[in-house]
Formats: structure tokens, sequence, C-alpha cells
């Protein structure tokens, strides 16, 4: 009976909770990587004891997890007098740099008393393919047809839905759409469209200040109206500014278009030129040969520059091999303008950029709290080397900031590149990657001594695959949860834990595929992360709806993608939140300056723009769609517009053609969802009716200034089905992903 | 996931649910809101508290006065700035006029010293996750679900939650052309009545049908939300008759669409912001245009709202994510300083009040949270999530599910008491 009590006790006294603790979810993510990874890793003020962690957030390796858990494990076996050190440690019983870490009532400390009793085990490293247990996923048909308007704008034809997924992805991903849709993605990563001031002024004067401004010597002499002239000039300097906004974008075009390693977006040793760009480079002429087009704004070549001169033509840099470093994006002068540096900066945003865009990693999402940052920034003369505080994250950020120093030219209209007269900061960590420093034979090429070592970084891999997933969805992917006091807190690190391993799998299989990026979009779309569609559960508890929270696509339609839906579905090109800029923004998208986050859930002010839409393209396409023969009919082929809902077969069968067009269903015509439709048709005739007396022909206002005559509507039928057509349009399906 | 698993869900779980209107059964109206407004008024960049609401005036920290140059309004001390400044609002006539009505506090500390985790920290209270909303958007999730725009965002550090959507609205006339949504111009009508009415209820009876189903959560959501948000967009007609229009100035312009929204009742607050304080060179040239203009555009709402009739409703915030430091950089700028200030005025705050103090050399000096004075001993380090803190029991919404979904963790004893006066 003592012996059964005693075991109770101990029990009690261990949580309840003999077993072995989870080493990831409970020991790596609940404390170590919070009470312990800050000063016991390599520049942190523990890096010189036997306590060293590697941080994920810098570390290459790709085991990081299971070499923490080694030396976790070591650690826990060290005792004092028979007690775990690790535990007088934290609580600061033993003399600890740190101090108190870890109360002994806190949920850590009860974590880290079971890890050291009984060891960890690693739940990561078991397949967890229950995940999507009663997750079923959308079929073939409409993941096609998700797909070609996701990436093409456009419907999918029958011969595709005929071969495929993967045939048809191949051939759309050689399509213009395509590449629309691609760099409209990445611009909402890279932000380059963004650049201050008049794009031309992207080449800097100093550099390029004698050809840049080349357009403003076309006269257009031989147009003798003046002012056509002068309309003349202004397309002109349209048509070369937007050549200079896309011409970054060019370069992941011309990668992607021809199955090129997507490393090469910081590693190419050549830019991309138009015949407009070319020109402002002042190269035009020695590569006007292999333009198919010299007039043409929009076509893009591989070229090199030579290494950059002064506007007097003597040497304003020297290298090695005469031509500029050209490392991709890294050297493009609209990466370096639009994320420009300052005296006091540094190149330190470019490198926080450079961490965010190239690696993935935000090094400012958790900035660490600082006692009192003030009294640090007094204390030191340089807190940023001195302070552990600061050095924390300096140590990683100023090395990269270092290799930017050849563009430390703070003023924009000069362009960026400017080394400082008298070298670069001796106040900062010295330029490198941690822990490797620039070799001093490699400064002329820093930029380009970077860009390598990125693409061999695992980490550059699943940051690419991440941006996909980005373009995609519209999401960032999910980060780890952090209030381990939550009760839903394992449910929470499952989904994280579980979409990882996904995002770690295609970065495997992107790099496999020697970084092409198409790869990245095919194991994406064929990922149950983006098939899944719906539940078959009859009920959901807490738990299992965290997990399941940010599963399925269900993406708010971009103003871009809604332009594109219409235009694909109606042919109609609606551009109210296209058109102008604040209609864009209005509706969630951005301009790449001020407003550079889409919103991803609609406003009052954004339902009342789908209200708006609906009304609108319904007006536009209704009549006039009824107006042609029905052989050319998108929307109404079998039905005319006169029949009443007592012709029942065919408006059922209208509807579920209606259905498929616009919402991509494939409904009965028994189905409930087309019953509710039917009933909508046929209530409003009969409320019409009921009326007693209405208009009989169809209002047309919103096709003013069109040829098209008002039509008869003696039965009120073609306002029933425009308001039918305006009620899908405002439905879910249509409007979201 | 069905209707009624997805309600309790929210409540148990912290799923994040926009306007949840949606589940309600309803296709009536929602009521307008009455207030109160909360306008957040951001100096993005960083401002020079210096030349603002801490003085100094000592050992070179500010070049363009000396300390006997400070001026006072009631217990209140500014810089003058006045012979320095071309347009705008001097502090002088700001303080003057309201300075009766500020609460100022000074020595706020926001523990770090960069833009983007001093934003979100000053946004939303809490320094580290990138999850948290906005007060604005929290106090909007909160009082004003049903309203269409509920938090407007003019920029500045925007964060949700994901407990409310957040509405854009760049130009006052595009307000107009939206909330026209079924009548273009006002003359023609897309639909009769009684077919809007038809689509309504269909889509609603639509929603009720999906969401007694088992879906997944964020199918659901997207379902509620979207139904709401095109529901709730129909009373955006009543900003019409005060849509006037558009003022000259970046602050004035966004403070009237926000006024105009708040007027009408769709609207609960709104995030309003200039940027171009980080004055890394030549801090006084560009402090001495941005405050002005920064003070002029609060001016102007506050007079708006007065016009509108609704200025014992507006709750005005008016801050910056960070101080500049107490010395002058090569370049005649100032960097970042980790010690800052804030200042309220407007519904049931008391003003003429001072707040919180800085020493010689513009550190934050301790804070006695009860006593509501510095105390070298027993104060502690005031920093935003005791202001939210307090922000959240000032707008009564500091025991709502919402907050509770997004916990400060301010101990008890740290928590301001008779802030407000």
């Amino acid at each position: 009976m003592r012996a059964r009590y005693g075991l109770y006790a101990w029990y009690v006294l261990w949580g309840l909770s003999a077993s072995a603790v989870d080493f990831e979810s409970e020991v790596w993510t609940k404390v170590a990587s919070r009470s312990c990874l800050k000063c016991h890793k390599a520049g942190g003020d523990a890096e010189d004891t036997r306590f060293v962690l590697l941080d994920p957030a810098v570390s290459k390796a790709t085991d990081w997890l299971q070499q923490n858990q080694a030396t976790l494990s070591r650690i826990a076996k060290l005792r004092k007098n028979s007690q775990p050190l690790m535990l007088l440690k934290v609580t600061d019983e033993e003399d600890h740099e740190g101090g108190e870490v870890l109360a002994k009532t806190s949920s850590g400390f009860r974590i880290l008393e079971r890890f050291v009793r009984e060891g960890a085990t690693n739940l990561a490293d078991r397949n967890d393919d229950s995940f999507f247990a009663g997750v079923t996923m959308i079929d073939d048909r409409r993941l096609l047809r998700r797909v070609t308007l996701s990436l093409a704008g456009r419907l999918p034809t029958d011969s595709e839905h005929r071969q495929g997924l993967i045939p048809t992805m191949d051939a759309l991903m050689q399509e213009d759409a395509f590449y629309e849709r691609l760099l409209e993605g990445f611009n909402d990563i890279f932000l380059m469209q963004g650049v201050d001031g008049a794009a031309e002024r992207i080449l800097g004067y100093r550099n390029f200040g004698n050809t840049r401004l080349w357009y403003q010597k076309v006269k257009f002499e031989e147009i003798a109206d003046k002012k056509e002239r002068q309309q003349a000039k202004y397309a002109l300097a349209r048509r070369y500014r937007k050549s200079v906004l896309h011409e970054p974008y060019a370069l992941i075009e011309h990668i992607v278009r021809n199955d090129r390693p997507f490393t090469e977006i910081i590693t190419a040793d050549y830019l991309m030129v138009s015949p407009y760009t070319a020109k402002g480079y002042g190269i035009f002429e020695e590569l006007k040969d292999q333009f198919k087009d010299p007039e043409d704004h929009m076509e893009f070549i591989p070229a090199k520059l030579k290494q950059l001169s002064l506007r007097t033509g003597k040497p304003d840099q020297i290298t090695p091999t005469g031509y500029y470093p050209h490392s991709g994006l890294l050297t493009t002068f609209h990466y370096l303008q639009r994320y420009p540096t300052t005296d006091t900066n540094r190149n330190r945003q470019r490198a926080r950029k450079y961490f965010e865009h190239f690696l993935g990693i935000d090094v400012m999402e958790l900035a660490p709290r600082v006692t009192d940052a003030a009294a640090v920034d007094a204390k030191y003369d340089v807190p940023t080397m001195e302070a552990a505080d600061c050095v924390v994250c300096h140590k990683s950020i100023d090395p990269i900031a270092g290799l930017f120093q050849d563009y430390q030219n703070p003023n924009n209209d000069f362009g960026p590149y400017g080394p400082r007269k008298e070298g670069w900061f001796k106040d900062m960590f010295g330029p490198g990657t941690r822990p490797d420093e620039l070799p001093e034979t490699d400064l002329w090429r820093a930029l380009q001594w970077l860009g390598q070592r990125t693409a061999k970084d695992p980490r550059f891999a699943v940051a690419m695959v991440e941006h996909v997933y980005y373009i995609l969805t519209g999401r960032k992917p999910l980060q780890p949860p952090k209030d381990i006091d939550d009760p839903l807190f394992p449910n929470r690190q499952r989904a994280y834990r579980a979409q990882r391993k996904e995002i770690e799998r295609i970065a495997k299989e992107f790099a496999a595929a020697n970084f092409n990026l198409k790869a990245a979009f095919k194991s994406w779309v064929q990922s149950r992360f983006y098939r899944a569609d719906g539940l078959a559960l009859q009920e959901l508890g807490p738990e299992r709806a965290i997990e399941l929270d940010d599963l399925g696509l269900v993406r708010l339609l971009s103003p871009e993608q809604l332009h594109r839906k219409i235009r694909a579905i109606f042919g109609l090109e609606w551009t109210l939140v296209t058109g102008q800029d604040y209609y864009r923004i209005l509706y969630g998208g951005i301009d790449s300056k001020a407003v550079t986050e889409r919103i991803l859930e609609p406003s009052g002010a954004m339902g009342a723009i789908q209200r708006i839409m609906a009304n609108e393209v319904a007006c536009k396409t209704v009549p006039a769609d009824f107006a042609k023969e029905p052989g050319q009919r998108r929307l109404f082929p079998n039905i005319e517009p006169d029949a009443l809902p007592a012709e029942e077969a065919k408006v059922r069968d209208a509807i579920v053609h209606l259905h498929s067009l616009i919402l991509g269903r494939e409904d009965q015509a028994t189905d409930p969802e087309v019953e509710r439709t039917f009933q909508l048709f046929a209530g409003i005739i009969e409320d019409a009716n009921r009326q007693g007396r209405f208009d009989p022909r169809e209002n047309y206002f919103c096709r003013a200034g069109k040829e098209e005559i008002r039509s008869q509507d003696p039965n009120y039928t073609m306002r029933a089905w425009r308001a039918v057509v305006t009620y899908l349009l405002r439905q879910p399906e249509f409007l979201y992903e | 996931m069905n209707r009624r698993d997805l309600l309790k869900l929210c409540g148990l779980t912290g799923l994040n649910l926009a306007a949840p209107i949606g589940l309600r059964a309803e296709t009536r109206e929602p009521e307008p809101h009455e207030g109160p407004f909360y306008l957040v008024f951001n100096a993005s960049g960083g401002w020079d508290t210096t030349y603002l609401m801490d003085p100094k005036g000592t050992d070179g920290i500010n070049r363009l006065y000396q300390e006997g140059d400070i001026q006072t309004a009631g217990n209140l001390r500014y810089a003058p700035i006045k012979k320095h400044m071309e347009k705008g609002m001097s502090n002088e006539d700001f303080f003057g006029k309201y300075g009766s009505e500020l609460l100022v506090f000074n020595g706020l500390d926001y523990s770090v010293n960069n833009h983007s985790p001093c934003s979100r920290y000053t946004a939303t209270g809490k320094l580290d996750s990138t999850t948290y909303p906005t007060f604005a958007a929290l106090v909007a999730a909160c009082q004003g679900p049903d309203c269409p725009l509920a938090f407007l965002t003019f920029g500045n550090y925007s964060a949700t939650g994901n407990l409310v959507p957040m509405a854009r609205i760049p130009y006052l006339p595009t307000l107009k052309k939206i909330a026209q949504a079924d009548s273009p111009g006002g003359n023609h009508r897309y639909h009769d009545d009684f077919v809007l009415d038809r689509i309504e209820r269909t889509l609603k009876e639509q929603l009720d049908t999906r969401l007694a189903k088992t879906q997944l959560p964020r199918t659901a959501r997207a379902q509620s939300t979207l139904y709401a948000a095109q529901l709730n967009s129909r009373v955006l007609k009543r900003a019409l008759p005060h849509i006037g229009n558009p003022p000259r100035g970046r602050l004035p312009q966004q403070a009237e669409i926000a006024l105009s929204s708040f007027k009408a009742g769709i609207c609960v607050s709104a995030n309003l912001s200039i940027g171009q304080f980080d004055s890394h060179g030549n801090n006084d040239r560009d402090q001495m245009k941005l405050i002005p203009e920064f003070l002029a555009g609060i001016d102007y709402a506050v007079n708006r709202a007065e016009q509108l009739g609704i200025r014992d409703q507006l709750v005005v915030i008016i801050q910056s994510e960070m101080g500049r430091t107490p010395t002058y950089n090569k370049g005649n700028g100032k960097d970042h300083w980790s010690i800052g200030s804030i200042m309220f005025l407007g519904h049931r705050i008391k003003g003429n009040r001072l707040l919180g103090e800085t020493d010689d050399g513009q550190f934050a000096l301790p804070f006695d949270p009860k006593i509501l004075k510095p105390n070298q001993d027993k104060g502690i380090r005031i920093r935003p999530e005791h202001i939210h803190e307090a922000l959240r029991q000032h707008a009564g919404i500091d025991q709502h599910e919402f907050s509770q979904r997004f916990p400060l963790k301010v101990p008890t004893a740290e928590q301001l008491e008779g802030f407000w006066g």
C-alpha cells in the first residue's frame, strides 16, 4: 500500500505524467528557443560556455533540431550535488549569468523537469499522415479550373480537361498571362514597382546622367500638329518608364520561362534590357541587332554593363573583368533604389530585406526587448558591437550590410552606386556571411560573393517555395505558435509542423529540379494544402478546428485577379478596380509604395465594390448576350430571353450552365443550389407580376453610349436573368479562389 | 463546421471571425454607431518630442531654442517653434488652443529603437507578436462589428488580428461612389427594389444553409465575412449627406473621410498617418516642417468634428513609434531613441495634465502607476502595454472577449490608475 501511495505521489509531483516529453513541440519550442537561445548560441553572451545551441534563424544545418536535442540531452545529464544542473541554472540556484530565466511555477520549468527526468521523444520525426483525416480534396476538374484561372486568368479548354493537370500546367507556364501573374506576385514581395520618383531616375545621374534622359531628345519632328507631337512625347516617356520598372521582373521571367535555375535571381551575371532601357544605359548601339523589334519597349534580352563610369567618362568603378559585377536582383539599381540607404542606416535596411526576400527570415519580427534601450545607447560607444542586447542581431545583419558597401550613396537621383571615400564603417561587424568574412580580393564583387553563397544556402530554396505559396494562396506560411500556456498550443503547433514539413518537402523537390521554379508551382498545386476543399465530418471540435484553421485555399481575389476572371468568363473588361489607383487600393490592392500589403478580408467598402461589380457586369453582359445568336452566346446558349419559369427544365438547364461557367460548380438540375437560383428567378417574375405594372423594356443606362438599343422585356425575364447573374457574382465561389 | 459550432468556437478557441453579423440571420440594416469615435494620429518615422511636448533646450539637445525659451500652457510645457516654421500650426497655437484638454505622457519606453517593431508595439501594445490587433482595430471590432468601415486605415501599422476587416478609402469621392452601389449617381437603379430584396434574401438563405453544414473553418469564415461585407455596405449611403469636397493637406483629407464616416455611424476608428518624421539628416528642418503639418491636421479634425456635432464623442490619440536621440549626428540629424511621448484628448479625458517625465538626458524616469508620479524607487518603466491596457479600460473593452483573446498581461500592480482623470 505504501509503495502504491508513493507511486501516486510521484505522479502528482511530476505532473501526472511519467512519459518522455516531445522535444520539438515542448522542450525546444516552449523553453529552449525562448529562454536559452538568446545567450546560448554563437554570438550570444554564453557562446563561450559548453552549452551552445544552433540558431535556426541563421544556421545552415538542416539537422539543427537534432543537434540541439543532442546538446540539450547532454546538458540535462549534468548533475551538481545529485541535482540536475540544468534546473539549478535556469532558476539561478546555481550561479547563472543570465539570472533566473524560469520560475519554478512556470510551464517552462515543468517541461524542463520532465525532460531532465524522462528524456525526450521527437514527434516531428514521425509520420503525421492523419493530419488530413476527414478533409476532402477538390476534384480534378475544379482543380484545373482553379489553376488556369489563378495562373493564366482563363478557363481551361476541353482538351486540357482531357490532358490533365501537369501537361496543362507545362503548357500554361509558357503563356504570357502566366508571366503577368508571376511578376505581379513577385512584385507583391519585392515591391520594386514602388521606387520613388520618375522611373528613369533609377538609372543614376552619376553613371547614366548623359544617357538616361534620351527620350527627351526625341523631337518627333515628323508630326506636324503640336499637340499631337506633345502627346507622342508623353507616350514615349510612359513607355520608357514602364520598361524601366519592368526590367528586374524581366529577369525573373527570363529565368522561369527558359527553365533556368531560380538561383539566378541572386547570381545572374547579367541584367535584362529592352531597347528603351539599353538607350538609358548607353548600350543600345552595341545591342540593337539582337532585338527582334528595336521599337518594342517590352522586349528584353540579357546584357552586361561595363564597369561603371562617371558622366565625364572617367572610371567610377574598376573591376578585374572590366564589367559591372552583376548578381541578379541584388545588383539591380531597382532593388537598391527601392531599399535605399542613409549615412546612419548603413545598408541595414538592405540587409534586412536580403534576409526576408532570399532566406525567408524576418529579423525584425521578434526584436528582443531591452531593459533600457536608451541607457544602452548611452552607455556604449558602439552599442551594436558592444551591448549584448544589440550584438545578438547586429552580428548577423551588419556583415550583410557591409557587403552592400559599394552602394552607400544616399542620394537617390545620383544612383545607389558610390562607395564611401573614407572606406566602410569600422564601427560595424565586418562584411561577410557569418562566420565567414568577405575576402579582400572579392571586395569588388561583394554582392556576387553573397549571391553565390546564398544560392547554396538551404534556406534559399525554402524561402522561394514560401514565395510560391504566397503567390498561389495570397498569404504567408504559418508562423510557429508562441503562447505556450495556450491550451490549444499543441494543435497550433501540429498545424504549423504539418505545413512546415510540406514546405521543406517541396523545397527539396525544387532544389532537386535544378531550382526550376515551375517545379515548385507544380508541387504546390498537387499538394494537399492547395487541394483541401471541404470536410467529411459531422462535428468539428475546438482542437481539430484549430488544426484545420488555415486549411483550404479560400483566397479573396485581388483587384487584378477579379478583372481577369471577369474577362475570362464574360469577355468583358471591367476596370473599376484596376484602372484607377484609388479603387485598386480601396479593393485591397497595393501601390507598392505606401500601401504594400493586400487586404485579405473584405470590408464594407469592398462589399460595396462587389455590389457595383455584380450589378454592372450583369447589366452589361446579360442583354448583350441574349442579343446574339444562340450559338454565339456565352451565358445563355440554350434558352431564349422570354422563357418563363413554366419552362422549368429549360430554365434549370440554363442555371446549371451559369453555375458551371460563373461559379465552377458542376451541379445537377435537381441540386439544392440550382433550386435556390431557380426560385430566385421565378420569384422575381412572380413579384414583378404582383406589382401589376412594370416597364416592358429592360433598362439600359449601364450600356449608355453603346450601339445596343434598349431591349424589350415584356415578361420581366431578362431582368430576372440579370438578377440571377448579379446573385451569382456576389457569391464566394466567384469572388474567392 | 456548422453554424452552431462556428459560433461556439469563435468564443472558446480564439478562431478568427470577422464581422460576425453574417451569422445572425439578419438581412436588415445595422444600427448606426453613435460613438465614441477613435482617431489615432501617427507621426510616422519617429517625432522629436523635444520639439513638441517634452522640451529640453539643454546640453545641445535642441539647437533652435534654449531652456529658458520653453513655453507653458497650464500644466503643460512645450517647445517654442513658431518662429522656425513656415506653415501649419505651431506648438504655441496648438497648446494654447487645446492645452486644457490635453493629456500628455512623457517618458514612454518603447524598449527597442527600430521602426518595424516600434510601430507594431506602439500600435498594439505587444512587442513580441505579429498577430495582435492595433488598438484602433480592436476597439472597432468590439464596438462596431456591423459597421461597414468599422476600422479605417490610412497607413502605419494596421494589423487587425483578423477581428475586423480593415478598410481603406484613399480619396473622398470614392466614398460617394461606393455609397451608391445599387444606384449609380443616385439617378439610376440597376434593379427594382423588390429584385434587390429577393437577391438579398436568397443570399441570406444560401449562407444559412451552408453554415449549417460542417465546413473547413476558413471556408465558413469567408462565407460569413463576405456576406457581412456586402450586407453592411448598404448603409454606406448614410455617408452621402456628409461628403463634401476633399480638403487640402494629407491629414485633413484622411480626417475628412474618417469624420464623414463617423458622422454617418458607419465607422468606429481610424488610423491616420503622415510619414517622413525619420529625420536622420537635418532634424530641425524636417521636424519644423512636419510637426506643424501634423498639429494642423489634428486641429482640422477636431474643428470638423465640432462642425459635425460629434466632437464630444471623439477620442484622439496622438503618437509616434519612437523618439529621437538627445544628440545630433554628423548630418545634423537625430537617430532613433527608444524613449518618447504620447498625447490624448477628447471624450472622458481630463486635460491640462502632464504625466511621466524624462530627465535632462532624455531618459525615462520610473513612474508610479498608482499615484501617477515619477518615483525613482517604486516606479516602473511605462511601456506601450501599460498605455494600451489603460486605453482598453477607457473604452470599456478590457473584459471583452476579443481583448481577452489578445491579453496584454499587465499585472494589476502595474496598471495605470486614474490615468484618464
